[in-house]
């Protein structure tokens, strides 16, 4: 209990000190005490404070949000599925948010609202294929879960395969799309945060209401039966809940990867897997991977500005390197391992 | 000279004095898939803007006089792209089939396992530190990343314990992290080598010309020796490590030859057009299917089979997405995934059975 107190209120402490650093880095040092009251003028004064007020705070709300509902739908998404390596990523959710999106503007010159509905759509539909692909590749003997993981890699290069083709045929517009489709934190896309934020909110305020039931389905689906939990239902809803509010962290800024799937690995270990407590920390933690990527992003290889998508790509491949050596390739994993 | 005789599973077999034998179905696949690569080829040389064909092509030889875009298209555009592809196709092929049988593993790829991406990788710090490098180096780079990714995925999945899915996954997670660190190394190339870099890593044939099946050519010879040595090796790596040390196959020294067998064919590759997905498992399943064959017949089989697969999807993305510049490397995935998946259906079936 202790341990989770101390970890919920470091974050908690954490995550403005992140924040602040991310708004407000760069600037001069004399001009930060009259930045702080930009913010309670209603229109920007000067060059400084229309970048704050227009450039950094949507990318702070941006990396916040997208950090933190895909942290929570990843860690949702491994509970559920009962494998360390689900997430977003990993099971085709992403890759298919973004082709469908891509494929809505290119095919059926979709407007952003109809995107986003596009994007959520084919987050649905990625994870569905990914579950279909695991099941005609059905192995017998797989009780770790390690086709899943697989067939959401092969949808996931398939679905990308076929949004780069879709890019392709389209010279024009693709300019337009390029730099969402690698995942980028960017105040252009404030616009779509302030239409999809709402479809995240429902998901975590959904899945904190399901917290109970969910973390009695963890303990084994009998024992939450005997309990009163309607497993089936529950389960539905929830993943339900996390693959619609990653698809719209994606309809936002493109698919920044593997926050689902390490965050999870860093929360689970300090507060234990009662989803009550272990969601808001997921939250916060993912919130603030994400604004540190962002920014390391924008500042680590000055003046070139690289992608957050590429940055978390980076770390979470070696992350996940580590998972499958860590859960499958150790020594005391092996049975099993078909 | 020749007798034809029996196999222990009672199909024909071709013995040739000196030992050499083939069984007859292997043949004639090799014979069928020959005839279907000229046949392809025939055909490929047709399809684009310039109307022309075999017919002028056949002419030029006559010496027969034609307008120049003909000439251009026939001889400087479309003959070095069917003959690279082919060059590139079998390479893979070849390399996928040697590293399935030294993984004993259905679905080892070098693409998959990030062979090719870590060619790259190397490929792309070679030309930040030295922009003009010959032709030469960049190749031994190429061989050099394949053999450092080739390493680290040894290390990670520690000797032995190489089959089954976690292998596969291991090697895509490799790839994922390389290929985002490419991304970030393309900002760090001079303007014009990283657009046409670019191109290159989405594996495509628009670069090739006749200086490339030139630089290309030497290494194909060394190939064919090559398969005349893993293929006698092979059969007894199928059987599994400790098989074949008993059978008497020094493992602890031709096992790092397999490998850097495997790793100089996919690195020729990527140095002729870029990593290609997938094609290293495609092209030795199609060939089991057509003809089961073990040894150098499945090796030779399986880099027709590669060849034919991708001047057949170079020729189709052609005809069919005219003015569409779909880079190889893509269209090999998006017809791969579906047959991996039918693949691994296969596998899981046959599993199914044998249980």
């Amino acid at each position: 209990m202790q341990r989770r107190l101390v970890f919920l209120s470091a974050m908690t402490f954490l995550l403005p000190v992140v924040a602040g650093v991310h708004l407000f880095l760069g600037f001069r040092s004399t001009d930060l005490p009259q930045l702080l009251f930009a913010f309670a003028g209603s229109d920007a004064q000067s060059f400084e404070e229309a970048v704050l007020l227009y450039q950094r705070v949507p990318r702070t709300l941006i990396a916040l949000y997208v950090g933190g509902v895909t942290a929570v739908c990843g860690f949702v998404l491994q509970s559920l599925v009962r494998n360390p390596l689900a997430s977003p990523t990993t099971l085709g959710v992403n890759a298919g948010a973004a082709l469908f999106l891509v494929a809505g503007v290119l095919l059926f010159n979709l407007d952003t609202k109809l995107q986003g509905a596009a994007a959520l759509v084919g987050a649905l539909s990625g994870f569905l294929a990914s579950l279909a692909v695991a099941k005609a590749a059905g192995r017998r003997n797989d009780p770790r879960g390690l086709s899943l993981i697989l067939s959401g890699a092969l949808v996931t290069m398939f679905f990308t395969g076929l949004t780069n083709a879709l890019l392709l045929s389209d010279p024009a517009r693709r300019s337009d799309l390029l730099s969402w489709i690698v995942g980028t934190i960017n105040h252009a896309y404030a616009d779509r945060l302030a239409l999809f934020w709402w479809v995240g909110v429902i998901a975590i305020l959904m899945l904190l209401v399901l917290a109970r039931p969910l973390t009695l389905i963890l303990f084994g689906a009998e024992k939450a039966a005997s309990t009163g939990v309607n497993v089936p239902i529950v389960s539905g809803l929830a993943i339900l809940a996390a693959v619609l509010g990653a698809g719209s962290a994606v309809a936002i800024c493109g698919p920044i990867g593997f926050v689902g799937l390490v965050v999870p690995h860093i929360v689970r270990p300090l507060v234990g897997n009662n989803l009550r407590i272990s969601l808001p920390a997921a939250f916060l933690t993912g919130a603030m991977v994400c604004i540190m990527a962002d920014l390391i992003g924008r500042e680590a290889l000055y003046p070139f500005s690289l992608s957050t998508g590429l940055v978390t790509d980076l770390v979470g491949g070696v992350v996940f390197i580590l998972i499958i050596k860590r859960f499958y390739l150790s020594s005391g994993a092996q049975q099993g391992v078909a | 000279m020749i007798r034809r005789g029996t196999a222990t599973d009672g199909l024909g077999i071709l013995r040739f004095k000196n030992g050499f034998q083939i069984k007859i179905s292997n043949l004639f696949a090799g014979l069928g898939l020959a005839m279907a690569a000229v046949l392809l080829a025939v055909y490929s040389l047709q399809i684009g803007l310039t109307k022309t064909g075999i017919s002028d092509f056949l002419a030029i030889f006559v010496g027969a006089e034609l307008s120049d875009a003909k000439v251009y298209a026939l001889i400087d555009v479309r003959l070095p792209r069917i003959l690279v592809g082919f060059m590139v196709g079998w390479a893979v092929a070849l390399s996928g089939a040697v590293l399935q049988s030294l993984a004993r593993n259905p679905l080892a790829d070098p693409g998959l396992f990030g062979f090719s991406q870590g060619s790259m990788i190397m490929i792309m710090l070679l030309l930040i530190v030295v922009p003009l490098a010959p032709k030469s180096l960049v190749a031994l780079a190429a061989v050099a990343g394949g053999l450092c990714v080739a390493g680290l995925l040894l290390w990670l999945v520690g000797g032995g314990r190489s089959s089954g899915l976690a292998i596969v996954l291991m090697g895509i997670a490799v790839e994922t992290v390389l290929s985002s660190f490419g991304t970030l190394l393309i900002l760090y190339l001079p303007p014009e080598t990283s657009l046409a870099l670019s191109e290159w890593l989405a594996g495509s044939l628009f670069q090739a010309n006749w200086s490339l099946i030139a630089a290309f050519l030497p290494l194909h010879g060394h190939l064919v020796s090559g398969i005349l040595i893993a293929g006698r090796l092979l059969p007894a790596y199928d059987l599994g490590n400790e098989m074949a040390m008993a059978l008497g196959e020094p493992v602890a020294r031709s096992q790092p030859l397999l490998l850097l067998f495997a790793v100089v064919l996919s690195a020729a590759a990527v140095t002729a057009v870029g990593p290609l997905m997938f094609l290293g498992i495609l092209a030795p399943h199609i060939a089991a299917f057509l003809s089961p064959a073990t040894g150098r017949a499945r090796l030779v089989l399986s880099g027709l089979t590669g060849g034919i697969l991708v001047v057949a999807a170079d020729t189709l993305t052609r005809g069919v997405a005219v003015g569409l510049p779909m880079p190889l490397g893509l269209s090999l995935t998006i017809i791969g995934v579906p047959l991996f998946i039918i693949a691994l259906r296969l596998q899981a079936l046959r599993k199914f059975q044998s249980h």
